[in-house]
């Protein structure tokens, strides 16, 4: 498992790029998503999550919606407008840092 | 997953401290969701429950995540108001009595403030739809001349002429010739319409005002003779077949009018209102080159730029070139201007906007009562007072209750809340109840504009579809509440928490001198706004029941009575013969205004006429029944008499011809003459002169309102065929209509019947006070209203302080009125200081107000005394109810529990 100190700055990318990818979801299944997505390998705290959300919501990069379902409300998130094109930015951004980490580190990328 | 294992974790999570409502509903529905995953994988619920919220981090890592939440939102500002307000409706919702109090002040204020705005803007609004309103003005003329002082909205016939000629910078002129209102009939018909919208006015009358013309030609409409435009509201009258445009309408059964325009109907807001525009073309009195006789309203619209002052200045030098030597050939050949004006005479004409008109202008001849700027003001300073009486309610009431609130500001000054954000929360709870209370007032209103349409004869209608109604009325709410939050807003958050929670912070009714100021200046209005009530009243009561010197009660008036022609010795001989018709009289001349008017010069005989002798005296052609009916007092000889063949040039005057001609103590048999003749360009012939006898003096009665002086009167014997009056007997009125009404339409088949009481004419002189009197008494009392209610709140509240204090007292063995008299104390004096400041302000106001009447009531001490009782007793019966109530409460129970 990563340790959260190498996720902090860039759980805002993955969850605009999970959004980017899947539409209209709600928390857990965000980070179910991302549990799948990364084989277990990286973990979102519900603690570091939903803060991020409700940042994201309000700058204006994520709406949402909330449904009734039995005796509970769920709340979806989906990106606006604003979010979808800040989310290409910001992959592409990131692949550009993982490079420039890569020539850093002297390492070779797989 | 059942249903009471999420009621468990609800309940759970709330138990471990997750209570934001919108964040608790994401925390359980993602527990939720995990809880069905791991159940899905084979664990017992509470399991899965202790697993996730294992992965949450337990009860720190959940209130950490609310936590954190609450932090990103507390940052955005939208969030923030949310919260304001949410805490504020809360707050509201617990103190309903002051929310209901503070509402129902505020709106019923605001619905005050906004009716009245609409009146006012009404006002404003007059003759400012024309195109060019701005270049249009009025000729105004003064002339102070033998005894008589008139003040003239209409000018001699040929000024309109000359000032066109003579002054480049007026584009057109147009004049008026008023002569009443008309009996109408569509050519062939047989029945005839009462019309009092109609005037004559010249051809050019399109070109100054903008008045769309929907028929015929506007260019050429009014310029062949006996050519009338109409209003749409006539055409469709008289010709509901849409056809008009080229019929003939018959006015008064005589001259036959061909219409040639019809035009969209003027709208209310314009100091005229005409249906029927006459042409006056080939009219022999408007091509008169006279220029001593005032008969016509006279209109110029300036050249782009042109300065109205400027042409105002030029006009000494118009009186100068054609009023000077028309004056010296009837005065004699060594008039001249200066020493006319040398004794102390007046010839002047000058220029009034068209747009000031409505609000401005009280002259002799205006087309129809104007409106007076006084009452704007006066009602807008009404509004305004209503509107800073209820604001002042809210302010008073929430300062008092920063005792309770106290210590909601301390805790949370201690939590960490800065000074910004209790403002900000204090300001959100003023700000919502303004919104809501302005919501409500446009409400209240609506209900109540019909009611004030009424009073004021008006037709306001709220602006419901125009935005910037509802723009202004949503920043005026927000001002409202601003204005209203400011204070208690910064007085409350100032509170240093130590001192609030030590709870040593004096409060309540002890801190409060700007409370103590503000419900004196609420108080110094009302007792303004009382006098000025009472002020009104007495003197419209003293006007109407002051000795006029005529019987204004039992006499009916049928007006147009030369509607009747040759029948109208017959009508009258025939209604006589009535037994409870007492008496009657043929004359258009009555003591009410609006009848007929008509005055010449007089100089005692013998004398050659000059400036110095002459006097301008109401002629009154009247027959010999007309004292007998009218109920004037004769001083001195006697009334005409059919005994007397002479009386033909024989007078009756009153007491101030008397005086004015200087005829001593024995009036009697003394002449006066005048000229009798005119020459062909309308002017007094010098060379015939006729001369009349004094056979009678009566004693001075008002035949105008009571604003004006009673000018030289005499009456003439000549038949008048304006109106015939009736004194009937007070049992059979109706019998008497009836009987009238048969009568008339066997004389006058196919002509209107009109009649009025002369009693109810007269008070319709001054129904435009009898109007501003009930309104003032409205708003006048719905401002005390509002000011008693915060009262009412403001001494609820600080009984329900003193509670303790009163239960101490009654065990130490205070009476009830003793606790009585101790709660009305404080107020009372408030109101002692309020009546000192109130007393002389009121005193002002009402001397200037009565400067418009000639006869005014004396306001006396009583008045005041009334006045200063009245609002004490008002308030002390508000206070009252609660300071009983208090005082004889249990004591056992306000002491028994801590």
């Amino acid at each position: 498992m990563h340790s959260p100190e190498l996720l902090k700055g860039t759980l805002q990318t993955i969850v605009l790029k999970v959004l980017q990818d899947h539409g209209k979801m709600y928390g857990y299944e965000i980070t179910q998503r991302v549990k799948e997505l990364s084989d277990s390998r990286i973990l979102l705290t519900e603690g570091a999550l939903y803060p991020t959300l409700h940042k994201l919501e309000a700058e204006g990069l994520l709406k949402t919606e909330t449904v009734n379902i039995g005796k509970r409300v769920r709340k979806y998130y989906t990106l606006t407008s604003v979010g979808k094109s800040l989310s290409k930015e910001r992959v592409h951004d990131f692949v550009d840092f993982i490079k420039t980490m890569a020539a850093v580190l002297q390492v070779k990328m797989a | 997953m059942t249903e009471q294992h999420i009621a468990y974790i609800i309940k759970d999570l709330n138990h471990r401290g997750i209570i934001v409502d919108e964040i608790s509903d994401e925390i359980i529905d993602h527990v939720c969701s995990g809880v069905e995953s791991e159940i899905g994988k084979g664990l017992r619920f509470i399991d899965a429950y202790h697993k996730v919220l294992h992965s949450f981090g337990h009860n720190a890592g959940l209130r950490q995540t609310q936590k954190e939440i609450l932090k990103v939102e507390n940052k955005t500002v939208r969030l923030m108001l949310k919260n304001y307000v949410t805490i504020a409706f809360r707050n509201l919702k617990k103190h309903r009595f002051y929310t209901l109090i503070n509402v129902s002040g505020l709106s019923i204020g605001i619905a005050s403030c906004l009716i009245i705005m609409l009146y006012v803007i009404n006002e404003l609004s007059y003759d400012k739809h024309y195109k060019n309103a701005s270049r249009i003005y009025r000729v105004n003329g003064e002339i102070k001349f033998g005894g008589n002082h008139w003040k003239l909205a209409v000018g001699p016939a040929p000024l309109a002429a000359a000032l066109i000629n003579d002054y480049p910078e007026v584009e057109q002129v147009v004049r008026f010739r008023s002569r009443g209102s008309y009996l109408v009939k569509k050519e062939g018909g047989t029945t005839s319409f009462k019309e009092h919208n109609v005037n004559r006015t010249d051809s050019t009358f399109f070109k100054v005002f903008s008045v769309p013309v929907l028929e015929g030609d506007a260019h050429s409409a009014l310029a062949e003779p006996n050519s009338v435009a109409i209003s749409k509201k006539i055409a469709e009258k008289y010709y509901p077949e849409g056809n008009a445009l080229g019929k003939t309408l018959i006015l008064d059964n005589t001259l036959s009018v061909k219409i040639t325009a019809i035009f969209e109907d003027m709208p209310q807001t314009g100091h005229f209102q005409f249906d029927i525009l006459v042409s006056m073309t080939g009219d022999e009195e408007a091509m008169s080159s006279h220029f001593l006789s005032n008969n016509f309203n006279t209109y110029i619209l300036l050249k782009e730029g042109a300065s109205a002052k400027a042409l105002e200045a030029k006009f000494p030098g118009m009186v100068e070139k054609y009023i000077g030597p028309q004056a010296a050939s009837i005065l004699g050949g060594e008039f001249s201007m200066e020493k006319f004006r040398a004794s102390g005479n007046i010839l002047e004409y000058t220029l009034m906007p068209m747009t000031d008109i409505h609000l401005h202008s009280d002259l002799t001849a205006e087309f129809r009562a104007n409106g007076d700027i006084t009452y704007v003001y006066l009602f807008s300073a009404i509004a305004l007072f209503i509107l800073v009486i209820a604001c002042i309610n809210f302010m008073n009431l929430s300062t008092a209750r920063s005792s309770n609130r106290a210590k909601e500001v301390g805790i949370r000054k201690v939590m960490g809340s800065f000074r910004s954000h209790l403002i900000r929360q204090f300001l959100s709870e003023s700000v919502l109840l303004s919104v809501f209370s302005f919501m409500l007032s446009i409400g209240i209103a609506y209900l109540f504009l019909p009611t004030f349409n009424n009073l004021s004869q008006k037709s306001l209608q709220l602006p419901f579809e125009s935005p910037p109604f509802y723009l202004t009325l949503l920043a005026s709410s927000l001002v409202v509440g601003l204005m209203a939050g400011l204070y208690p807003s910064f007085f409350l958050s100032a509170f240093k928490p130590v001192n609030v929670l030590k709870g040593n912070l004096a409060l309540g009714m002890k801190s409060g001198v700007i409370r103590s100021s503000l419900v004196v200046f609420q108080f110094v209005i009302s007792i303004l706004l009382i006098i000025g009530t009472f002020t009104v009243k007495r003197q419209l009561n003293y006007i109407q029941n002051k000795k006029i010197g005529f019987e204004k009660d039992q006499v009916i008036v049928i007006q147009d009575a030369y509607a009747l022609r040759d029948n109208l010795q017959s009508f009258k001989s025939e209604n006589l013969r009535n037994s409870f018709i007492l008496s009657g009289t043929i004359s258009g001349y009555l003591p009410v205004s609006g009848t007929w008017r008509n005055d010449n010069t007089f100089w005692p005989e013998g004398a050659q006429p000059t400036e110095e002798n002459m006097v301008g005296l109401q002629n009154w052609t009247v027959d010999q029944d007309y004292l007998k009916t009218l109920g004037m007092k004769i001083k001195a000889g006697r009334f005409f008499s059919e005994e007397f063949p002479s009386d033909s040039s024989a007078i009756v005057m009153n007491e101030s011809a008397v005086k004015q001609f200087n005829l001593g103590n024995d009036p009697l048999g003394k002449k006066i003459s005048t000229f009798s003749g005119n020459n062909p360009d309308g002017s007094p012939d010098r060379n015939s002169i006729r001369s009349y006898t004094v056979v009678g003096v009566v004693e001075n009665f008002h035949f105008e309102s009571l604003r004006q002086n009673i000018s030289p009167l005499a009456f003439f014997l000549d038949s008048s065929n304006g109106s015939v009056a009736f004194r009937f007997q007070a049992s059979n009125t109706q019998d008497v209509i009836h009987s009238i009404e048969n009568s008339w339409t066997k004389l006058a088949p196919g002509q209107p019947f009109q009649y009025s009481f002369l009693d109810e004419d007269f008070g319709r002189m001054y129904s435009s006070e009898q109007r501003l009197g009930k309104i003032f008494v409205v708003f006048a009392g719905l401002a005390i209203v509002i000011a008693c209610l915060g009262l009412f709140a403001l001494t609820s509240f600080t009984a329900e302080q003193r509670t303790k204090e009163i239960g101490i007292r009654k065990v130490l063995g205070a009476s009830v009125a003793s606790i009585v008299i101790l709660l009305s104390k404080e107020f009372g004096k408030l109101i002692i200081i309020a009546f000192v400041i109130a007393a002389p302000l009121a005193w002002y106001a009402v001397s200037w107000w009565l400067k418009g009447y000639i006869y005014k009531v004396e306001v006396g001490f009583l008045v005041y005394f009334l006045a200063g009782l009245l609002s004490f007793g008002v308030a002390w019966i508000t206070m009252g109810y609660q300071s009983i109530k208090a005082a004889s409460s249990n004591p056992i129970k306000s002491l028994r529990s801590e």
